[in-house]
């Protein structure tokens, strides 16, 4: 992986307009940056990013099946008690996931490993830009002799969300889709979700979130009281499970994407329940509950359930950990800790209230003084594309820039 | 609907080569070959405002004039098709019109002389009203591999005439068209329930108060914090 200093294309702000692309600058500040891109060689994807995604994501359903069958960790995934039978019931009947991203670390020196940081299971943006925007850098700056002709990228993400949509619906199925339609990054995400399913014969409908209701039978219905049979959701289950229309989930008879287990992987208490699972696999890192080594990380003993793997993991712990609420959006929440000290807190503080985790420290690289984060994008069950995002700060957030990135050699 | 042609774009470079020609290629080709590439953006109304696919449609008064329809040919239903559908739609009439506990009521909203007593007892032994049933509407579904679908007629308060659950009015009970096809989406049981005014959906906006953030603060203006991540 290399950083590579690149012209911009010329006119690229008013092509961005025409397409809609309205979030390329927000806040003021640059978010789509092609004044450099990332560039991998193919065995670095295959081996680095789609391979370990891939057996990832293998352990996050390995993961889903041992929480359906745990009431201590479905507890402490806090789904609710009154939804824990409409979570499990989603997973036995064998609900299809549509797609998610593992945001990885890898590329720093000596880091052999890409090492998951978290997992976004249920409701992950920046699609639009990493399956078309990119898709559409990379073309136009081939064609215009910025980048080899024969450089490729890890980006087959539209045509395999075509073909998934196609696998688990059936024809005309019409889905739903909601968001939050005064934000236009996860309206983008709902748009490059709806033209997929559209390319794979569905009916797509967009309603605000905002804006569903439900009806007298206790289905739900959209802006225009039609009935949603499908309904895709830009809104974290964990959310869903607890928001007043909750109680009418189970017997709306509605179907889900994402299904509802997925709101067992889209919560950071995943990392210490894969820990637990697979302690010392190398592409995860050491991940507790907070309230289970807090004490020993005092002076005093850890919880007795985690005192092997804690002690393996104290000196890693020890050197640097993140503490991250088990919800939260946008590294809201998120402390690091090196030597005993607070060296980073996100400024957004929204989400502390829930059960905190720690999780060992990964070195993330850094290029001109930014870090790169790896989100590898899964459909189905398949890694299918990279979109990479960067930060001055460790913690990436809201407001981090996204990079193109380019495969040569 | 069909996706329009102008968001698919293609990489000019990779397919107009014939493959026996192209220079020899990596072993994995990694990207895709043509994505999605506009947004609507904030005018979210490509999405909202992309109808179903219309089917064809054909209403009549009473089941003798749908009988007398069914002999020509060429029509998407048939004779038993007329028999099935008016059954259907006197069951679904009944089930699913709106009911008023007063026949004034019910005449403001359907016009006067359209509505009469319920033919269904009340649960309490209460006595509610109903605007008439006026005929019925037939609707193929063949092409979305349902066959003939039926929907009853009832009048509305600007003499036309709706579907029960009112939300698609024409101008008459007879003659043929394209609807949507959720016009045959089936309205809400009425029947054993409270007389009710005509709203079907009874709340909104249950979800979207981010219940596992702490602030509460409330999100409706651009630059709202992304629900996804």
């Amino acid at each position: 992986m290399q950083k590579i200093t690149l012209p911009e294309r010329a006119g690229w702000r008013d092509r961005a307009a025409t397409l809609g692309f309205t979030f390329a600058d927000m806040g003021g500040e640059p978010y789509w940056d092609e004044t450099s891109a990332y560039r991998f060689t193919l065995e670095e994807i295959e081996q680095h990013i789609e391979a370990p995604a891939g057996e990832l994501h293998a352990l996050c359903r390995a993961a889903v099946e041992r929480a359906i069958t745990s009431e201590e960790w479905m507890e402490r995934l806090a789904i609710p008690q009154t939804q824990r039978d409409f979570v499990a019931a989603s997973w036995r009947a064998g609900e299809p996931e549509l797609y998610g991203r593992f945001d990885l670390a890898w590329g720093a020196s000596g880091q052999t490993h890409a090492k998951l940081l978290e997992y976004n299971a249920d409701t992950p943006t920046s699609l639009y830009e990493s399956a078309s925007f990119q898709w559409l850098w990379l073309e136009e700056a081939r064609a215009a002799g910025l980048l080899p002709p024969d450089a490729d990228q890890f980006n087959s993400i539209h045509e395999a969300l075509v073909d998934r949509w196609a696998e688990i619906a059936a024809p005309d199925t019409d889905v739903h889709f909601a968001a939050d339609k005064e934000n236009p990054e996860d309206y983008a995400t709902v748009e490059a979700l709806a033209w997929a399913a559209r390319e794979a014969g569905l009916g797509a409908h967009f309603t605000d979130l905002s804006a569903i209701g439900v009806t007298e039978e206790g289905q739900f219905a959209d802006s225009e009281d039609r009935v949603i049979g499908a309904l895709f959701k830009l809104y974290p289950w964990e959310d869903m499970l607890r928001d007043d229309f909750a109680p009418y989930l189970a017997p709306s008879g509605c179907r889900f994407i994402e299904p509802p287990w997925k709101a067992l992987v889209s919560n950071k208490g995943l990392l210490p329940l894969l820990w637990e699972m697979e302690p010392g696999h190398p592409n995860l890192l050491p991940a507790f509950f907070a309230a289970d080594i807090e004490d020993a990380l005092a002076g005093g003993a850890p919880a007795p359930q985690v005192a092997k793997a804690f002690a393996a993991a104290e000196g890693a712990l020890r050197r640097g950990h993140v503490r991250k609420p088990i919800f939260s959006r946008e590294g809201a929440g998120v402390t690091f800790v090196e030597g005993g000290q607070p060296t980073d807190t996100s400024p957004d503080q929204d989400y502390v209230h829930h059960p905190m985790i720690i999780q060992a420290l990964a070195p993330l690289p850094s290029f001109d003084g930014f870090h790169p984060v790896l989100g590898a994008w899964m459909v189905g069950e398949a890694c299918v594309g990279l979109g990479m995002r960067e930060d001055r700060s460790r913690i990436t957030q809201n407001l981090s820039r996204f990079k193109p990135h380019f495969i040569e050699g | 609907m069909t996706v329009p042609t102008k968001i698919a774009a293609r990489g000019p470079a990779d397919d107009a080569m014939p493959d026996a020609l192209a220079a020899p290629e990596r072993p994995r080709r990694m990207r895709s070959r043509r994505v999605a590439l506009a947004l609507a953006g904030a005018t979210i109304l490509t999405l909202a405002a992309c109808e179903d696919k219309k089917v064809d449609a054909e209403a009549f008064p009473d089941l003798e004039s749908c009988l007398a329809a069914a002999k020509k040919d060429s029509l998407f239903f048939t004779a038993d098709d007329c028999n099935k559908a008016f059954a259907d739609a006197k069951k679904n009439w009944e089930e699913t019109a709106p009911r008023y506990d007063s026949k004034a009521v019910c005449e403001e909203q359907h016009g006067v002389g359209n509505c009469g007593g319920d033919p269904v007892a009340q649960p309490g032994g209460g006595f509610s009203f109903m605007p008439l049933f006026m005929g019925y509407m037939l609707g193929s579904m063949l092409g979305r591999g349902g066959g003939v679908f039926s929907q009853p007629m009832i009048r509305n308060s600007a003499n036309g005439y709706t579907t029960p659950n009112g939300d698609q009015s024409f101008a008459s009970n007879r003659g043929t068209g394209k609807v949507a096809p959720s016009t045959f989406n089936r309205a809400p049981a009425t029947i054993g329930k409270a007389p009710m005014s005509a709203a079907q959906v009874r709340q909104r906006g249950g979800f979207g108060s981010s219940a596992t953030r702490g602030t509460g603060v409330t999100r409706s203006t651009g630059g709202a914090r992304s629900y996804g991540g």
